[in-house]
């Protein structure tokens, strides 16, 4: 793992209708790297990886990707790089008016300039990869929430990114997908060298392929360390949450 | 802090939010015309796109905008009859007038009124539920971009079937006040289809209405659609927010139009 910050962000802060978010969140990343951001929800850790693709703006900060600032691009210089670094959002996301091989198309169509006859080739090739050929045809609807979020999965790494951001990859799925979602992303990161950032609540998948944690707390990152490190750790807030205790000194908003 | 100032702090933020919305509808809109007019068509349109739209606008508009139209042609001629044959024998003069009335203003407000209703709150429903559920941002990170991939099909759309359904409309209720003229006061046929008093001015006025009203209403719909929050409770204030949008953007609309063709044709048009 390179432990230059391929990804940066640097004292980033966002609110909404005048609610802050994230209050001076500095945050890093390396290449190969798998970080998972956790906290409670509604803690603005969505909010936090979508800054990273330009899907959100900061109010002040800066982000930087491969050494370049991205926080000030327009949205149609952030084209590039979204080429780079994909997203999987929590509800799949599939277009729900096109087959799984339409979908996976779409950015092979759209980033990668493929022609529609042989973007759906490669996304039926692409699906095969994943065990969901048979099942290429088919619309979101007809299947279950695991071959959706494997098939959104399939369309973030079709054209090949540098970056996977996951936002709760494994939420809502059988202990077992869940398992090999967490090995699909391990082995992204060892084979390819694909830095995955992702956002979890799942302790299993946190403690068992992350490389660092970043806690995300009050608009900023409490605590930033290996799983070791987090484990060991004596702050109360984080002992809280990785033992998922009810009652602590950690302020969650709606308790 | 004073009760004064804090309503001056709020009229403020109103104000704000009131201007930030319409240069959000200002791109939207800017988006969507340059959309059309280049890329859409150097051919980077999605496959059969604009035929479904226009499937959706138009077929499955067709019976509700006959039907209404069609009921308002029988009122209206109705109680013209009623009123003038009261007054004055001036009946054998509503056919024609009717049908002035249908070309310049009747039919493709009416019609716009309709299309507000159905598919402006379908396409708020729509866009709102694919912003709410991140279908928006998905396709973003697939390099689309969602005014050009969800609002110019329907905008093109939208603009055909507009004139194409305001002259079915027209046809209806022209055709349902003949009718009624024959069958409630024994108004001859020939004389009621009278088309003597409509120019092609008028023609060309009621065609301009109903290209500017197929173009406001996708325009303002997708774009309360786009600012769907929430979840399905600000789906359906969007689609709500869309229909009193549109409806709002066709009357407005309807007067600049008639006021433009006034000063440009004369009183007299």
């Amino acid at each position: 793992m390179d432990a230059a910050p391929f990804i940066s962000m640097r004292g980033v802060r966002k609110a909404f209708a005048g609610k802050p978010v994230l209050a001076g969140l500095d945050l890093q990343a390396g290449r190969g790297e798998v970080l998972f951001v956790v906290g409670t929800s509604g803690v603005g850790k969505s909010v936090t990886i979508k800054h990273l693709v330009g899907l959100l703006r900061v109010d002040a900060g800066e982000i930087w990707f491969d050494g370049r600032r991205i926080d000030d691009l327009p949205e149609h210089e952030m084209s590039a790089i979204r080429r780079r670094v994909a997203m999987v959002f929590q509800s799949a996301t599939l277009f729900d008016s096109m087959t799984l091989a339409e979908n996976v198309a779409l950015p092979l169509r759209k980033h990668g300039r493929l022609r529609a006859a042989a973007a759906l080739a490669e996304a039926r090739r692409r699906l095969d990869e994943v065990y969901l050929g048979d099942l290429a045809d088919r619309f979101p609807a007809e299947v279950s929430d695991g071959v959706r979020k494997r098939a959104a999965i399939a369309r973030a790494l079709t054209l090949e990114p540098e970056v996977v951001l996951l936002d709760e990859p494994t939420t809502g799925l059988d202990p077992i997908n869940a398992r090999r979602i967490d090995r699909l992303i391990r082995e992204l990161a060892d084979r390819r060298g694909v830095t995955a950032i992702v956002v979890s609540h799942d302790l299993n998948s946190i403690f068992s392929i992350a490389d660092r944690i970043a806690l995300l707390y009050q608009g900023t990152v409490r605590a930033c360390g290996t799983p070791g490190e987090i484990r060991a750790s004596a702050d109360p807030v984080v002992v809280q949450f990785i033992h998922g205790h009810a009652t602590g000194p950690m302020e969650t908003p709606g308790f | 802090m004073t009760i004064g100032r804090r309503t001056l702090i709020r009229i403020g933020a109103r104000t704000l939010a009131a201007g930030t919305a319409a240069l959000d509808l200002i791109s939207v809109a800017i988006q969507t015309i340059v959309g059309s007019l280049w890329s859409y068509w150097r051919g980077k349109r999605p496959k059969g796109a604009i035929a479904r739209q226009m499937y959706f606008v138009g077929n499955r508009s067709l019976l509700f905008v006959l039907v209404t139209l069609g009921f308002v042609g029988m009122v209206m001629v109705y109680q013209t009859c009623l009123l003038t044959t009261k007054i004055i024998d001036g009946r054998n003069q509503v056919g024609a007038q009717w049908a002035r009335l249908l070309v310049l203003d009747v039919g493709p407000s009416l019609t716009a009124m309709m299309l507000a209703t159905r598919v402006g709150a379908g396409i708020a429903a729509e866009v709102g539920s694919m912003k709410v559920t991140e279908q928006l941002d998905a396709l973003r990170m697939s390099g689309v971009t969602p005014v050009r991939y969800l609002i110019v099909p329907r905008f093109l759309a939208c603009i055909v079937m507009s004139v194409a359904l305001s002259m079915f409309g027209m046809a209806a209720s022209w055709g349902a006040g003949g009718l009624t003229g024959y069958y409630s006061f024994q108004i001859n046929p020939r004389i009621f289809f009278d088309l003597s008093l409509v120019q092609p001015s008028h023609v060309a006025v009621g065609i301009m209405k109903a290209v500017a009203f197929g173009a406001a209403i996708p325009i303002v719909s997708g774009f309360c659609g786009l600012r769907a929050q929430g979840s399905s409770e600000g789906v359906g204030a969007a689609a709500t927010a869309a229909v009193i949008g549109s409806s709002f953007a066709v009357l407005i609309l309807d007067v600049l139009i008639s006021f433009v063709a006034m000063v440009a044709l004369g009183a007299g048009m």
